[in-house]
């Protein structure tokens, strides 16, 4: 779970407002403005199928963007592999995670 | 102060006869007013890219955009130099910084565009708000167009639900719609309204009023898009991303099905 934070209009407040924003791998979950505490969050129902969406992008999408990736910088695409490997499932399950507890 | 970030540049057009060679202006240096953690709403992730890259994105699809200029906050620049490594690599970039007003903004990307205007390398400036990040190729393509061959051009939406008074208090009777961006204009004579306001101290609330006040060109209405929505409240996060995904993720080649709004009376959207 990634947490932001910006500056929106919040319409219970009429003003622009600082506002929390928690984002489920690349899709935001909720948004609570930090003044009023007005809170909006995408239900389970939706986020489910909207998360397996993107997933599905994001897999499909990979190799293309990891080739793009190796043919602008071969150097730091292979120096930084190793670390992107290890990363990917601890992100996975910490992002499937986020939205079995919810 | 200008800096450049970004590969090879966009494709240019030819010189003389051909498309126009278009260069492009992103607002990103927000409107100064900031609370809390003074974040930057163009900075905030969208579908796995920052705001304000997504436009940049559809506009380099065409080859009529050669030139990218990027306003930004001078405090916004470290995260952005990192936003435009990582997303828009393959784009060249300028990045200025903009003023306290988005007529100040607007007026240092043009001075910065203001050796290609003169030396007749760029033909169109298109201007957009980078918290519009779901404004497709076709739109930029439908100002451009509408621009070389009219002066001028803004993307409008009619809205029938809203009506202005005159000064009887009756409903004028006129079409009301609401503008949007991108929004562009024959380089050179957007470079003199601009200059010319300077001198005059005059601070426009958009482009076409600078435009409207120091030239006679023409500014044509083109079809807005109902999916160009600007990111204000922090439910249009939440459907810009669902129109993203709707569009899987390309809005490079996007249609605009829109009919023509004859008569039209200009509106500021939100």
């Amino acid at each position: 779970m990634t947490v932001e934070f910006s500056d929106l209009s919040c319409e219970r407040c009429d003003l622009v407002t600082e506002h929390e924003l928690h984002y489920a791998g690349r899709l935001l979950e909720s948004v609570r403005c930090t003044r009023c505490g007005h809170r909006m969050m995408v239900s389970h129902q939706a986020l489910v199928p909207a998360y397996l969406h993107d997933l599905e992008h994001r897999v499909v999408s990979k190799p293309q963007r990891m080739w793009r990736r190796a043919a602008q910088d071969p150097r730091g695409f292979i120096a930084g592999l190793p670390r992107a490997v290890v990363r990917q499932p601890p992100k996975f399950v910490r992002e499937l995670w986020s939205l079995v507890r919810r | 102060m200008a800096a450049t970030s970004g590969g090879t540049g966009g494709a240019s057009g030819a010189a003389g006869a051909g498309p126009a060679r278009a260069a492009l202006v992103v607002l990103a240096a927000g409107e100064g007013s900031r609370v809390g953690h003074d974040t930057n709403k163009v900075l905030l992730p969208l579908a796995g890219r920052r705001v304000f890259t997504w436009s940049i994105r559809w506009a380099h699809s065409l080859p009529q955009v050669a030139q990218v200029v990027l306003v930004i906050r001078e405090g916004d620049r470290e995260q952005v130099m990192r936003a435009l490594a990582r997303e828009l690599r393959d784009v060249r970039v300028t990045v200025v910084v903009g003023g306290s007003s988005r007529h100040e903004s607007e007026w240092n990307a043009l001075q910065a565009l203001a050796p290609a205007i003169e030396s007749g390398e760029t033909d169109v400036v298109v201007i957009h708000d980078a918290a519009r990040p779901l404004a497709a190729a076709q739109v930029f393509l439908d100002v451009i167009d509408a621009a070389t061959l009219h002066g001028g051009a803004l993307p409008v939406r009619d809205q029938p639900a809203l009506t202005t008074l005159d000064e009887s208090a009756e409903p004028a009777g006129r079409r009301t719609v609401a503008v949007q961006t991108p929004q562009a204009f024959r380089a050179a004579p957007l470079l003199e309204a601009y200059s010319r306001a300077s001198a005059d101290a005059f601070v426009g609330t958009d482009t076409a009023s600078c435009v409207e006040r120091y030239t006679d060109v023409a500014v044509h209405c083109v079809p807005g898009d109902a999916g160009n929505i600007k990111i204000t409240f922090p439910e249009d996060l939440f459907l810009a991303e669902r129109l993203l995904a709707k569009a899987d993720y390309d809005l490079s080649s996007k249609p605009v099905p829109a009919p023509p709004l004859p008569g039209t009376r200009r509106r500021r959207s939100r």
